[in-house]
């Protein structure tokens, strides 16, 4: 976590978490979430981030903060839980940005 | 660009070669860096007609009607092109804007995972499937418009079996395997590769998702320097 002394703010701005909260919340997200998922959406996190963070804004409240990190790095890891299939790369491949051969430019 | 060689009911692979083979399907293919099997090819077919040698194997493969009482003529007919790594569209296939949007995100989750990671096309078939998997999740070809215009009905979960048949369909459109063996290969992936969703965070069901996870992607630096 940033250091709270140092210039920290929110992962996101508050604006961005009303707006997850919101569409996490509607219809067609629900539609959406049923259809993939199987279940109903679970919106309450996105409702505690957001007041945490216009807590943050309003107090520079150190628990909002500390909160705010947690959650945001639950969620990162709740997205890197699953063991990769391959192996990743340090960069594209070498041939990746080789312009095509002069006859298939031709064409 | 000539015309990509097209997979379709009753083709299958030409006869076993060192060099892979990749069949598209009618909508559009990624073609890897790989060499394409012409130089073999060639030498069977010297001239603009078929060696009669080949005319009985290729009455065998159930083409259509009209085919098989005509003579295949390789230069009309077929094309045999080097592939260099980009993205072939069947532009006669595809019916609207929505239609190659989709193709075109399928194509572009390929070629990101290519890109991303050492992804063994042609040895590792759990490789494939996961690259199938993820680009149906996230193309948007499992939505439930495009699901029920192909008269599959399902709503709860329904998403996660059309991702199944269709990483199926799209690995048996690419690779000379059997079924089961490609329903094995998505089944040991499916649950780490259906909740990858690089590179958007989120499964893109419309603009507003694409948009949120669009702003996610420019918001990164200050994400990960302040969590």
């Amino acid at each position: 976590m940033a250091d709270g002394g140092g210039g920290w703010q929110p992962p996101r701005p508050c604006e961005a978490y009303r707006a997850e909260w919101k569409l996490c919340r509607s219809a067609r997200h629900f539609l959406h979430h049923y259809y993939v998922h199987g279940e109903r959406p679970s919106c309450e996190q996105w409702r505690r981030d957001l007041a945490r963070c216009r807590d943050w804004e309003e107090r520079r409240s150190a628990e909002a903060q500390r909160s705010l990190c947690e959650s945001e790095r639950a969620r990162v890891q709740a997205a890197q839980k699953h063991a990769l299939v391959w192996t990743p790369r340090q960069s594209p491949p070498a041939d990746w940005h080789l312009p095509l051969p002069q006859e298939e430019k031709d064409e | 660009m000539p015309a990509a060689p097209r997979a379709g009911p009753g083709t299958q692979a030409l006869e076993p070669s060192p060099l892979p083979i990749v069949k598209p399907t009618s909508e559009g293919v990624r073609l890897p860096s790989r060499g394409c099997v012409c130089g073999w090819w060639r030498s069977l077919t010297a001239g603009r007609r078929l060696l009669p040698s080949l005319t009985r194997w290729f009455w065998t493969l159930s083409l259509s009607s009209n085919l098989a009482s005509s003579a295949v003529n390789t230069d009309r007919h077929f094309s045999c092109e080097d592939c260099h790594g980009h993205i072939v569209l069947c532009q006669n296939n595809i019916r609207s804007e929505a239609h190659m949007s989709r193709v075109v995100t399928h194509e572009l989750i390929h070629a990101f995972d290519h890109c991303r990671a050492h992804v063994h096309w042609f040895s590792n078939v759990r490789h494939l499937a996961c690259s199938e998997v993820r680009a149906a999740n996230l193309s948007g070809d499992c939505s439930l418009v495009n699901e029920l215009f192909r008269l599959r009905f399902g709503l709860k979960q329904h998403h996660q079996t059309c991702v199944r048949d269709r990483a199926i369909l799209s690995i048996l459109a690419v690779r000379n395997i059997s079924k089961e063996v490609a329903q094995k290969a998505v089944a040991e992936v499916f649950e780490s590769c259906f909740n990858d969703l690089e590179p958007f965070g989120r499964i893109p069901h419309n603009k507003t998702y694409a948009r949120y996870a669009h702003r996610d992607f420019q918001n990164r630096d200050r994400y990960y320097s302040n969590i």
